[in-house]
């Protein structure tokens, strides 16, 4: 058997760490092409030596900027060949009571988890239209599928992002283009810990926050990025072949989807 | 991936001579497993076992609650501790479908006897061990029907959403346990029961779903055998729906 996704022409946003950087690793060790996208330039340009082997394409490019997003699209596509598939995992998280809650920080976090994958896709659709066969995956979350406290602006930007996902699965299934979500719960990432702080004011120390995340999860640990690459890979792939407008919650059970 | 993610792993499959179950046991087969399989009609096997020597066919009934526990114990005696259960079997009485208001208790019975009591009855069979040994993949057969809620399949929605509601139930139970339970919801699969139906329900079906085409089997088993694989040690509780972008709520 080789390699699934040998010859899929796949590109990564927010692909310098964590859930990102995971599948970027995932896609590169099952045989695709890759193109990585990312705000944080220094941490792009250390990818090629992280991951073992050269990467087909990177660009650092903040993923709110729409003219920037097209043009590293575009030279994505120029580098590869072609796209066979996105995946938009770019995001970040904001924990706030709605009085504590700019209008900035609100307008901040739907422009990159809702209005910016819309820009990637924008961009890439040409590209995946012709292809055949192509794929999108948009990293949502298990707070876009059930609530959290002191999240309304994440939990709406994940949950928009999802219906978005959902509505452009049906235009785009006329092209053999499948549109899907995938909604993790806790993740070790960096964007996980930077919340600590913010989320849990009154915890004593690190051990009781982990403690209350883990809790929140039936199977009562946090995910590793890995555990949520392998779906977003799945459903970049073969295997998935009549999934589509689906919500996949990699929660650890905590959602019931 | 590994093409062999299921080497060494005992897998039980119901319902498994025939469409989506005989896909996936091919499936698992494939990918290494022992696989134990139990259908009413069990020539339909003879495929099978011929190309593997991993594979136990059982002919018996799912709805009868001695030759379930006999082919459990069986599956035992040959490959050891089930490590997957596909809970596939079930079926619509689509030969007997009528508008609720003309239904009869008896298909009633007979439907949610096939297609919710089959898993619930196997998963009792697996859940003690997979608890004691601390590992174990539930994967059970629910359907967009249940979603949908077509018309003139009232008893098989109520029993597809009851396989919904159980693998929620037993995902938590068997949470601590590090056993996961997962649902997998088809739509249109060209299977036996679909290649029955006259052409212009063919054509209705195929322009439901966004996708445009009936799915093949093996389209299922690609999604069953995720579930069941290393790759989705986080999914738990969750419904997969497999049905071309029909059911998207």
């Amino acid at each position: 058997m080789t390699a699934p996704l040998h010859g899929r022409r796949i590109l990564v946003t927010g692909a310098a760490r964590g859930i990102g950087l995971a599948t970027l690793a995932r896609l590169v060790a099952e045989g695709a092409s890759v193109a990585a996208l990312d705000r944080d330039a220094p941490a792009l340009a250390a990818l090629p030596g992280r991951l073992g082997r050269a990467l087909g394409h990177f660009v650092a490019v903040d993923v709110a900027d729409a003219a920037a997003i097209a043009e590293a699209v575009r030279a994505s596509a120029a580098a590869l060949g072609g796209l066979d598939g996105i995946v938009n995992a770019a995001g970040v998280d904001l924990y706030a009571d709605i009085e504590a809650m700019a209008p900035a920080d609100w307008d901040r976090v739907i422009a990159v988890n809702l209005t910016a994958p819309f820009f990637v896709i924008r961009a890439a659709y040409p590209f995946l239209k012709a292809a055949g066969g192509g794929t999108i995956v948009n990293v949502s979350s298990a707070a876009g599928l059930s609530p959290l406290r002191n999240r309304t602006a994440y939990c709406a930007s994940k949950a928009g992002l999802q219906m978005a996902s959902k509505a452009l699965a049906i235009e785009a299934a006329a092209f053999g283009v499948r549109v899907n979500t995938v909604c993790p719960g806790a993740v070790e990432t960096e964007l996980f810990r930077s919340s600590f702080a913010s989320a849990f004011p009154d915890a004593p120390d690190e051990g009781a926050i982990r403690d209350a995340v883990r809790a929140r999860y039936v199977l009562n640990r946090i995910a590793e990025p890995e555990e949520i690459a392998a779906a977003i890979v799945w459903l970049s792939g073969p295997e998935s072949s009549y999934v589509t407008g689906v919500a996949l919650a990699v929660d650890g059970g905590r959602s019931f989807h | 991936m590994d093409a062999r993610r299921f080497l060494g792993k005992t897998v039980v499959i119901t319902g498994a001579a025939h469409g989506i179950g005989a896909a996936t046991a091919r499936r698992f087969l494939d990918e290494g497993a022992r696989v134990a399989a139990i259908d009413r009609e069990a020539d339909g096997f003879a495929g099978l076992e011929a190309e593997h020597g991993r594979l136990l066919a059982v002919a018996g009934d799912c709805t009868d609650a001695a030759a379930l526990a006999d082919f459990h114990a069986r599956a035992l005696a040959a490959f050891g501790p089930v490590d997957v259960l596909f809970n596939n079997v079930g079926q619509s009485g689509r030969e007997r479908a009528v508008e609720f208001h003309a239904s009869s208790e008896e298909v009633w019975r007979f439907v949610l006897e096939v297609s919710l009591f089959t898993t619930m009855r196997m998963a009792r069979l697996v859940a003690p061990a997979m608890r004691e040994r601390g590992c174990g993949r539930i994967v059970n057969m629910s359907s967009d029907a249940a979603f949908v809620g077509d018309a003139g399949l009232a008893d098989y929605a109520a029993a597809k959403m009851g396989v919904v509601g159980f693998t929620r139930a037993l995902a938590r139970e068997l949470a601590p346990f590090g056993v996961t339970v997962n649902a997998v919801a088809p739509g249109a699969i060209r299977t036996r029961a679909h290649d029955r139906l006259a052409p212009g329900v063919i054509d209705r079906i195929k322009a439901g779903a966004p996708a445009g085409f009936i799915a093949e089997p093996e389209d299922v088993a690609g999604c069953v055998a995720f579930l069941a694989s290393d790759d989705a040690r986080y999914v738990t509780g969750q419904t997969l729906m497999i049905d071309g972008g029909r059911w998207m709520i």
